[in-house]
């Protein structure tokens, strides 16, 4: 299996002040097409750092991040924006979606930027998307409209509508009910196994960790793979 | 892009208390920047008006006259022959009249006013009977009725005499009271006329305070003019923006036909006097000018009017830049979460800067259509209750004795326009700072 994403030794630090806080420390970690994986690890042990790196939002200190066959390092605003763009889906802890876009426009809104579907091609894809997701009687409305749990559903079916290499979810469970979040992760699941998606999210709690497929630790910036 | 705009205007909706605040401000600047750009728009309209009825044609070919090099007389001999080759090399021409110029006392029993003279052929200027109105003789007799006395059918006839409702006022003359009109002539004699006052004309504006019309008769007779020497001829053209170009086609056509043409200076024909009698030649020279040539003493009015207007606009504005920078710059900081989501699944820099301004321009585009909308309607308004301004300095500077707005949709198309790419100028700097924006830091912002 090709490795859709390879870290090498990457590390960063943030800037405190005068000091510096190191938040990754020699990461090394390779992610293969279909994984299903978690990062665990207690909170400020580096999990949303290694993701952003991942999700090209940044950029290593030092060591390489190479995304779909990219050294993130090297490339420029206009490159990582593309590579975000044609390669990743994004699932944010608290949704972010666009609160003024009804449920249809938000999911449709990676594509239109992409420009690469006709309409009737877009269309289809979006809506197919959204009842996929569970949320098809809810097209038209707007994001305050929407329980935590749909809001959800809309951010995996806006990550997803692109067919992206790798979609990264960052605490994707921490806003929601267990019930709920249990649900999400079975969703994304599914997703995972009926279209081969590569999910990649980060999380602290224990429910959530049992239902990855592979499981990557971390404590005080490093890795400790199990 | 389409997602783009829709994205702005929602937003743009969604901030409703910001958006209507702002668009308000932009609104009322807008309708106040149409209101005085139609004030300014109804001066130029009364001096084109006032100026083509008493000053000038919309072309003018006058010229000197000297028999001696000191002389100066504005006249044109053998005026026949050059009635011919204008009216027969003059495109665009409307129609043609001859006055003939002077400059004398007005005298009453009771006053003495200096007025130019208008002399007129009656049956070539019928259309100065429409433009004349008749005024009430309250206008220029203390407890005088609200009634118009005389007539403007018999404007031009020999042996009578039009007066503007300011002269009256000073002559305390009434229609059918007899004035006397004493002239120098060329050679120093001092020549005069009885007329009857045969109506009153309503002001128009500061030109009618030195116009009187009479019959071209009785100037010639006071002049002593023979039947082949004018005053002036004044060109109507179907188009008054060629009269520029009209002028310089006649001079090339007047100096092939082998008449002296005098070098172009725009300026009218009194202050050329001096001029004209310190130069060292005899006989007939041609003076070719326009109708903003012939009143260029007055285009300070327009120009001051013009730089009021534009002076309190650019403040106006500015205060409201200011308050477009700020709104948009707290809405960028409110926002940043959301433009950094943007940014993260794919948004480039430069498509949210295009946000951030789209959102500028659309409130600019619907705040200053309402604002146009708001100001024409006040200004049409305005100019249908044809409010006097009564006071003689007010009159003097609009040019008339009412108050006229023309609302021109080229200059309120221009404001607007200039005014919606002023906000958008105004949002360029919040705009580059949400384009700025890294995805990173805009994820981290906490809900
Ligand atoms: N922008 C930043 N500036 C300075 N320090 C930062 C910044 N972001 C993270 N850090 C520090 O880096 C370390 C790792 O943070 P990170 O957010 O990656 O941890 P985390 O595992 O995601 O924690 P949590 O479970 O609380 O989300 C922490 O010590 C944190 O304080
Ligand atoms: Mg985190």
């Amino acid at each position: 299996m090709p490795a859709i994403v390879e870290v090498r030794g990457a590390v960063k630090d943030y800037p405190l002040g005068k000091l510096k806080v190191r938040a990754l420390e020699d990461v090394s970690l390779s992610i293969e097409k279909g994984e299903f994986t978690v990062i665990a690890g207690p909170s400020g042990s580096g999990k949303t750092t290694l993701l952003n790196l991942i999700g090209c939002v940044d950029v290593p200190t030092a060591g390489e991040v190479i995304v779909d066959g990219q050294a993130t390092s090297r490339l420029s605003d206009r490159q990582l924006t593309k590579l975000r763009l044609h390669s990743i889906g994004f699932i944010f802890q608290s949704f972010n979606l666009v609160n003024v876009l009804d449920v249809y426009q938000n999911v449709e809104l990676p594509l239109l930027l992409q420009g690469k579907l006709g309409a009737a091609e877009r269309h289809q894809r979006v809506k197919a998307l959204i009842e996929r997701v569970g949320i098809g009687e809810h097209l038209h409305h707007r994001p305050n409209e929407l329980s935590g749990g749909q809001r959800q559903r809309v951010a995996i079916a806006r990550a997803l509508v692109t067919r992206p290499a790798l979609v990264l979810a960052d605490e994707p469970t921490a806003n929601l009910d267990s019930v709920t979040g249990a649900s999400i992760l079975d969703l994304m699941r599914e997703l995972n196994e009926a279209e081969q998606t590569t999910f990649l999210f980060s999380t602290h709690d224990h429910a959530v960790m049992q239902r990855a497929r592979r499981i990557v630790r971390m404590l005080d910036g490093k890795l400790a793979e199990s | 892009m389409r997602i783009l705009a829709l994205i702005a205007f929602r937003n743009l909706v969604q901030a409703r208390t910001r958006t209507t605040l702002l668009g308000t401000a932009i609104a009322l600047v807008m309708a106040m920047l149409v209101l005085l750009l139609s004030l300014a728009g109804g001066i130029e309209d009364n001096l084109v008006f006032s100026a083509t009825m008493l000053s000038s044609g919309h072309v003018t070919v006058a010229g000197f006259h000297k028999s001696k090099p000191t002389d100066a007389a504005p006249l044109v001999t053998e005026a026949a022959a050059l009635r011919k080759v204008l009216e027969a090399n003059t495109p665009g021409l409307d129609y043609l009249v001859e006055r003939q110029r002077g400059w004398a006392k007005v005298i009453s029993p009771q006053g003495t006013v200096q007025s130019g003279l208008s002399g007129i052929d009656p049956v070539a200027e019928w259309r100065l009977r429409d433009s004349l109105h008749l005024a009430a003789e309250s206008d220029y007799v203390d407890g005088g009725s609200d009634e118009v006395r005389g007539t403007l059918e018999t404007l031009g006839q020999p042996g009578g005499l039009m007066l503007f409702a300011n002269q009256a006022k000073k002559l305390h003359a009434r229609v059918g009271d007899t004035i006397t009109i004493q002239t120098e002539t060329q050679g120093g004699q001092t020549n005069t006329i009885d007329l009857q006052v045969t109506a009153v004309a309503r002001d128009v504006g500061l030109l009618s305070t030195f116009a009187t019309f009479m019959s071209d008769q009785d100037v010639r007779t006071l002049y002593q003019l023979n039947e082949d020497t004018t005053g002036a001829f004044w060109l109507y053209l179907k188009d008054i923006d060629r009269s520029e170009e009209t002028m310089n086609h006649l001079r090339t056509v007047l100096e092939k036909e082998g008449y002296v043409v005098m070098d172009h200076v725009p300026a009218p024909f009194f202050f050329k006097f001096d001029t004209v009698s310190g130069e060292d030649w005899v006989g007939q020279r041609i003076d070719l000018t326009t109708w903003e040539d012939e009143v260029s003493f007055l285009t300070w009015i327009l120009t001051a009017f013009d730089t009021l207007t534009w002076m309190m606009s650019v403040i106006l504005l500015a205060i409201i830049a200011v308050g477009i920078m700020n709104a948009l710059y707290n809405a960028v900081r409110e926002r940043t979460r959301e433009l950094g989501t943007l940014r993260a699944i794919g948004m480039t820099r430069r498509q949210v800067l295009a946000l951030v301004l789209l959102e500028a321009l659309l409130l600019g585009l619907m705040a200053t259509g309402v604002g146009a909308v708001i100001g024409s309607g006040v200004a049409l308004t305005l100019d249908a209750m044809a409010i006097d301004p009564g006071l003689d300095a007010l009159r003097i500077i609009l040019l008339a004795d009412q108050l006229h707005l023309v609302v021109r949709p080229l200059a309120v198309g221009s404001a607007i326009v200039l005014l919606t790419l002023l906000t958008g100028v105004a949002a360029l700097w919040p705009a580059f700072r949400a384009a700025r924006l890294k995805p990173v830091t805009a994820m981290q912002h906490a809900e």
